[in-house]
């Protein structure tokens, strides 16, 4: 077995199952049977490659990407053995905007693409003097109702094919099919897989108040409640089968759980005053929110079946807006108990508050990255609400947004982006970015505010 | 005149109906009085459903300062005001509603609201108002009275809202 050259193609089922077969390049199934020995060099083998490759000027991108110097890509139109029911230039653009979306790559223009036979090998020379360092390309075939993709990721440089995957699947998945291809090239790129097969929960405003989930690229929009009155605060269970949120449904702002599957909800915590901004703590076993049924909006900790277990917060302030570290030891918070709301941390075993936020006299909705070195937040400047990153140390604070005025932002699993809301075309809309700020758009057709990004189900 | 009564008669009918439709629990609106019955930890009056209505009428909204959930002057003088209506008419629940206007993010909003209905009901509480009448609810600033982009419809926003039931 050789990892890191020849085609390597794997077939994924992509259906609405939760559980697609991957078999991964470790996981072969005839590899336990050999004795020790050969196993041991297999391994020698492998791990040599892995380590010595870097070295060899292997196409990385490094994540923090201090230049920003972004990876020329060439994404020429995918290829069909048949004319049919799909576009190869309408595929190939929901990869190229997935890629455009991150702020990594500089997506080379088709005009000055070569034209490429479907199943042969690229010629290199011509790609590299088109200004390409890497190189996407994807055929693919429909029969009836059925579809087969082939993507190949290329390093121009180096002449070699650094992935190959083949889905099959339904026509009317394809876009998920491209979004998990798109998902394997940044995990090839980068180490970490990217989170374009995700989805983001939110609540619409005005005329509807109704809980909406939708692809993170604004796809397949649909409504998941029919309460008939005012929600807030989605945020999606670590397992990705429920969210709970923050419904009116009893004349009071309460906790309600919303089963993905069944699509019924049942309340969670229903104490008097508020129960609002639940946060699931990452391993999913409990809930972080904001009660206030002792006098005063407290953070407390409850259980997943909405039991309180302790506390957490303690002063005269409002405290509200929890959100949990990666390793789930910390939990930020808004407070105003200094005068006005500014953000906080505390250890989750209990202990003194610290604050984080000193710039802006108003300072509220941290969450924090799955990376663990900053927390987004929203910040009021110069009248406006704008969405900011902060490192966990109080340092390198950044003002990512200008346009209008935004607010509520939450990360992408894998750090790489943020979603927040916006006004600056005039509705209140679901916006994403890339972490850095660069690329700013819309994705909602409706308005919504407290957007909640799903993790990433494999 | 049979046909005449059987007309009369699917006209109340259809009253009826239209009255019961207009009483869904669910659809919220701003500052109306809330359908009668609602369950809660003061039992029912021996209140009849016009007087309520006049309790309501009387009382006032309470506004706040921006970022505020003290009682300004003037917001004292409009609690003083309620807690003198609801000595007078001892029965009835009151339901303190907080709320914000739209600037400022929808959480913390939230919990501004409840601060400003439990302000409130402190107050009243503490001007002789007994404590088993009085629950509170925030809104934040998800039920605007006034849906402008401007001073004077955020100024009408920041309020609370003594909602008056039996």
């Amino acid at each position: 077995m050789n990892p890191r050259s020849g085609t390597h193609s794997e077939s994924c089922h992509v259906l609405p199952s939760p559980q697609p077969s991957h078999k991964g390049r470790k996981g072969r199934a005839g590899f336990q049977t050999r004795p020790y020995t050969l196993q041991a060099v297999y391994l020698i083998l492998f791990l040599t490659f892995v380590l010595v490759a870097p070295a060899r000027g292997e196409l990385v991108i490094p994540f923090d990407n201090p230049n920003r110097d972004k990876m020329p890509l060439a994404v020429p139109d995918f290829v069909s053995e048949a004319p049919g029911a799909l576009n190869g230039s309408a595929l190939a653009g929901i990869l190229k905007n997935d890629l455009h979306l991150t702020g990594l790559f500089k997506i080379l223009d088709n005009a000055s693409a070569p034209s490429q036979a479907a199943a042969a090998d690229p010629n290199f020379e011509i790609w590299s003097r088109a200004g390409a360092q890497t190189l996407i390309l994807g055929s693919f075939r429909t029969s009836g109702d059925e579809l087969v993709f082939e993507g190949r990721l290329y390093d121009v440089a180096l002449k070699k094919l650094e992935l190959g995957k083949r889905y099959t699947g339904k026509i009317r998945d394809h876009r998920r099919i491209i979004h998990r291809f798109a998902d394997r090239v940044m995990e090839r790129l980068t180490g970490i897989p990217g989170c374009f097969s995700t989805k983001i929960a939110f609540t619409a405003e005005s005329q509807s108040r109704e809980l909406f989930t939708m692809d993170f690229d604004g796809h397949d929009l649909r409504q998941m409640t029919q309460t008939q009155t005012i929600n807030l605060s989605p945020d999606w269970s670590p397992d990705g089968a429920a969210i709970i949120f923050t419904s009116y449904l009893n004349q009071n702002p309460d906790l309600w759980k919303l089963d993905l599957t069944t699509l019924q909800y049942h309340a969670l915590s229903t104490q008097p005053g508020i129960n609002a901004s639940a946060r699931y703590s990452p391993d999913g076993r409990h809930i972080a929110l904001s009660l206030s049924a002792k006098g005063t909006p407290k953070i407390f900790i409850i259980s997943p079946e909405g039991h309180i277990i302790k506390m957490l917060t303690s002063g005269r302030g409002n405290d509200i807006s929890p959100t949990w570290s990666p390793d789930g030891n910390t939990i930020a918070y808004t407070s105003d108990g200094a005068g006005t709301p500014q953000i906080y941390t505390i250890p989750v075993g209990g202990g003194a508050p610290a604050r984080l936020t000193f710039g802006s006299n108003y300072n509220t909705d941290p969450k924090w990255s799955p990376r663990g070195d900053l927390l987004a937040f929203t910040a009021r400047v110069d009248g406006r609400f704008q969405i900011c990153t902060i490192g966990t140390d109080g340092k390198d604070l950044r003002v990512l947004t200008d346009k209008g005025s935004n607010q509520d932002p939450a990360w992408s699993p894998d750090g790489r982006m943020i979603v927040f809301t916006s006004n600056r075309t005039g509705q209140r809309l679901i916006h994403i970015m890339d972490a850095n700020g660069e690329i700013q758009v819309p994705v909602s057709r409706v308005p919504g505010k407290t957007p909640a990004w799903s993790r990433n189900l494999k | 005149m049979s046909s005449r009564r059987l007309i009369l008669a699917t006209l109340v009918l259809l009253a009826l109906v239209l009255v019961c439709a207009g009483c869904s629990r669910k659809v919220v609106r701003p500052d109306m009085p809330g359908p009668p019955g609602m369950a809660g930890p003061y039992g029912p009056g021996q209140l009849t459903e016009q007087s309520l209505q006049m309790v309501q009428a009387e009382l006032k909204v309470i506004y706040f300062d921006y970022d505020q959930y003290a009682l300004s002057p003037e917001a004292q003088a409009a609690a003083q005001y309620n807690a003198d209506v609801l000595k007078r008419s001892p029965n009835g629940r009151i339901v303190a509603e907080g709320h914000c206007d739209e600037r400022g993010t929808a959480e913390y909003n939230l919990a501004l609201g409840d601060r400003r209905s439990r302000s409130v009901l402190e107050y009243l509480t503490g001007l002789g108002v007994d404590p088993r009448r009085l629950s509170i609810v925030s809104y934040g600033s998800e039920l605007p009275v006034d849906p402008g982009h401007n001073e004077a419809a955020w100024a009408k926003n920041r309020r609370v809202y003594l909602r008056v039931s039996q």
